[in-house]
């Protein structure tokens, strides 16, 4: 945008600079936020030049709430109060057995009615997983601000194998932060974009994330700049919190203490000088430290030592774990080790040797590391959010991601009916039909589950809902059809239709595990509540975005398809546009809402058009590509298509 | 949703996969949700749902199984277990021995046994795909030859259920022999 003019211009709609999009990496144990700047993914670093935030939460005594280095300073001290490695908890029930491993929390059982989530008892108040990312999520943006201005959505990345609760569980606390989540990324394919850009390689990359709390495989081909993930694999609870573990077992046993008689303090002090130890024997063969107990002859502190040869012991059951993992992956992906091209390491917990030998010698070549692997993930999550704000410098990076795991309905015998298998690529959508068992049925329960068992009771419970009101019929006249799709961020809806009846319903997947959408409007106005921000006119300006992102774009389709329009179609649109942009000169958010719905009414069929124009001409394309290549390299070939006529045009690439 | 027509290929079930492979990638590059992510909603929807459909055929038609299906299917031919006719006495006993001894194979952890046994199976399914490809190599075939044609499916697959069951035997083994080095190695 040039001077005068232009300024003046913007400043009608948006008074200040163009927001720009950042990437998050919301890691269990530390965050990282990234933006594009110049062309390059670049971190945002905090006044003390750090650009790791540790995923830390306070509550304090005054309802004040303390986020990254101050609140791990805390920690010790509160235990409870203090919540490290919430990512281990989003999306899971109150009841999961994550909650009942060493850590210090109180954790609150839900009453009758409330949504089965983990709730943490902080003292002064009881929070949600939910809540205590959207804390991260928000120090994270205020850090951006203060170096962007503006933020103009988020793409945050997720682990692979994060399942349909976790994702919807991350989407929320996303919003309650108020950001915009343009996109949910797995984290793999984010550290993958990151190296693939700066490598310019084609190839298959096995990318091996060993984070703080989760771990994933992800077998994955580049080729001409699209980024096709052909498998994925992993454990959402496992990860360098698991070393810390293993090895604050042994410090307990070497100062002949029970872990299960600690207190929540003490358990809180020997995790943090086990995380320690593990970063000392990175370089060291040896470490020696103090043990946090006394003796009890001569109440002096026990001398204790630790060598990497037992540690590397002590986390061999771990590594075993992830190599199951990795070959059932490769075999998704119908791979060898040895087709891989390179391997991608992620994940801070990577840079323990132990784990770096383990994956050369599983993959039989050294696994790269050049680009910071607590970085990696944040550059890609930038990069994409660049791409999908339309400031993309690369138009032709596509990145094709999958579901991680099957997604399924109970049938009879309470046996999974797989809709879409594993390693599905996203978006996607299927459909399966099921008749009534019973005479004279009038509903069925439907009950969408998530995992590989081939029992929904061993499967993650996703949702249950009824379709009612099914006119009796004989056992198997009705039928039912269940459609589910599955969006770019991995995120489920399920679509169920009664095909005599035509009675339908649908539910996006909000999960059992999860919070309802009221649940989440009510946390956001209780954020307000504490004056932090105000949401009508955020609500405005994200209306207002919309509103002028659907003006532009509707033009620019009326500008590159004006053979599509039918009589009458052209005037009908330009008059629902004309009508939006009136709108948008008002402050009335609702108005808006409905004239981009009357506008998207308007443009539908020739929206619809217009895709398949697309897949023609990908498709048209294609197929003279195939012609081309069986025809010799004749001379003279231009000359011809000249004489035919001119070429079709290329496909839209925006 | 035809998988054939969405992805611009020919009704027949020896496709080529590579070339498929583009198509799909090509057609993903101008529908993924991602290009649309600044269009209104009525584009993003549309884009969507054909993005899914794109990925849904690419699903189907890479599949030997499910390819064969869904050629039957725009045929209009019920196919599924239920909906197909009955194996014939002498595959089913066929079966059945094969089974048997890969059970046994297995038993014995005579892993070079189960690889052979591998081995004519694959064969046996590749000459029945050697008969799909004929039938369907000329259009649609007529209605006769289709109801000819139609129990390849159900042997199609059961020797698809027996390689995967000798994968996961393989697997098991491999899993125990990777077991067994861990434990050998001193850390």
């Amino acid at each position: 945008m040039s001077a005068g003019q232009g300024i003046g211009l913007l400043e009608i709609f948006d008074p200040k600079a163009p927001p720009k999009a950042i990437g998050i990496d919301l890691g269990t144990t530390n965050s990282i936020v990234a933006y594009v700047k110049n062309e390059r993914p670049t971190t945002v670093k905090d006044c003390d030049q750090a650009a790791l935030l540790p995923s830390v939460v306070h509550y304090g005594d005054s309802g004040e709430v303390v986020v990254g280095r101050n609140a791990q300073l805390r920690a010790a001290e509160h235990p409870r109060e203090t919540i490290v490695s919430v990512k281990r908890f989003m999306g899971r029930g109150g009841d999961d057995p994550e909650t009942r491993r060493l850590g210090p929390y109180a954790f609150v059982p839900a009453t009758e009615g409330e949504p089965n989530v983990v709730r943490f008892d902080v003292g002064k108040k009881v929070v949600t997983p939910v809540e205590v990312s959207a804390e991260i999520l928000r120090a994270l943006r205020r850090l951006a601000e203060d170096e962007l201005r503006s933020v103009g959505g988020a793409v945050i990345t997720v682990p692979a194998y994060f399942d349909d609760a976790q994702r919807q569980a991350t989407k929320d606390a996303g919003r309650l932060a108020g950001l915009e989540v343009l996109r949910l990324l797995n984290e793999p394919t984010a550290a993958a974009l990151a190296y693939g850009l700066e490598k310019k390689q084609n190839g298959k990359f096995a990318v091996y994330d060993l984070g703080g709390g989760t771990f994933d495989v992800t077998i994955l081909v580049l080729d001409d700049g699209v980024f096709q993930v052909r498998s994925t694999g992993g454990d959402s609870q496992l990860g360098g919190d698991d070393m810390d573990r293993a090895l604050a077992e042994e410090i307990f046993r070497l100062s002949g203490r029970d872990p299960a008689s600690a207190t929540p303090g003490e358990v809180r002090v020997v995790l943090d000088l086990s995380r320690r130890v593990k970063h000392g024997l990175t370089d060291a063969d040896v470490v020696d430290f103090e043990s946090p107990f006394a003796k009890p002859n001569d109440g002096e502190p026990a001398q204790l030592s630790i060598t990497r040869a037992r540690f590397d012991e002590l986390v061999q059951p771990l590594l075993g774990r992830t190599g199951t993992a990795c070959r059932r992956a490769l075999k998704d992906a119908g791979m060898k080790p040895e087709e891989l091209d390179g391997v991608i390491l992620v994940g801070g917990s990577t840079r323990v040797p132990a784990v770096r030998s383990y994956v050369a010698k599983m993959f039989g070549k050294e696994p790269l590391g050049d680009i910071d692997p607590e970085e990696v993930v944040a550059l890609g999550a930038a990069i994409q959010a660049d791409l999908l704000s339309g400031h993309g410098t690369t138009d032709e990076v596509l990145l094709l991601d999958v579901i991680p795991l099957s997604l399924g309905i109970e049938v009879g015998g309470g046996i999974v009916d797989r809709i879409l298998p594993r390693n599905t690529t996203t978006p996607a959508a299927a459909r399966a039909t099921y008749t009534t068992q019973e005479d004279n049925q009038t509903g069925f329960e439907i009950h969408v589950v998530q995992g590989e068992r081939e029992l929904a009771a061993d499967c993650r419970s996703l949702a249950r809902f009824t379709l009612r009101g099914i006119p009796p019929m004989a056992a198997g006249m009705a039928r039912l059809e269940v459609t589910f799709r599955v969006d770019a961020d991995g995120l489920l809806s399920v679509h169920a239709r009664e095909e005599r009846t035509g009675i339908e319903q649908t539910v996006s997947v909000k999960p059992s595990y999860g919070l309802d959408d009221d649940t989440v409007e009510q946390m956001l106005l209780d954020a307000i509540d504490h004056g932090e921000e105000d949401l009508a006119a955020r609500k405005l300006a994200e209306v207002r975005v919309e509103a002028s992102r659907v003006v532009s774009s509707t033009k620019k389709s009326l500008v590159a398809d004006p053979d599509l329009l039918e009589p009458g179609e052209k005037e009908r649109i330009e008059a629902a546009i004309a009508d939006l942009e009136k709108a948008v000169q008002g402050v009335d958010a609702r108005r808006m809402e409905l004239k981009i719905e009357d506008l998207d009414s308007a443009t539908k069929a020739f929206a619809g058009r217009r895709m398949n124009r697309a897949i023609a001409r990908a498709i048209e394309g294609q197929s003279l590509e195939n012609v081309e290549k069986t025809v010799e390299h004749a001379k003279g070939i231009e000359a011809a298509h000249a004489e035919s006529g001119p070429l079709p045009p290329p496909p839209p690439s925006g | 949703m035809d998988p054939f027509e969405t992805l611009g290929a020919p009704r027949r079930f020896d496709l080529d996969l590579k070339v498929l492979e583009k198509t799909h990638r090509e057609l993903s590059r101008a529908l993924h949700p991602d290009r649309f992510a600044q269009a209104g909603a009525s584009e993003r929807r549309a884009a969507l749902e054909r993005a899914a459909n794109v990925n849904e055929a690419w699903r189907i038609l890479r599949d030997p199984i499910r390819r064969a299906e869904a050629l039957f299917r725009v045929e209009g031919i019920a196919v599924g277990e239920a909906n197909e006719p009955k194996a014939s006495p002498a595959f089913l006993m066929d079966v059945m021995e094969e089974r048997e001894a890969l059970a046994e194979a297995r038993a014995e952890r005579n892993l070079p046994k189960v690889r052979a046994l591998a081995t004519v199976i694959a064969q046996r399914a590749r000459a029945a795909e050697e008969r799909l490809i004929a039938g369907f190599a000329n259009g649609s075939p007529p209605k006769d030859e289709l109801s000819k044609l139609l129990p390849i499916l159900g042997e199609l697959r059961f020797y698809q259920r027996f390689l995967d069951e000798v994968e996961a035997i393989e697997e098991e083994a491999e899993e125990q022999e990777a077991a067994r080095s861990a434990d050998g190695v001193s850390p």
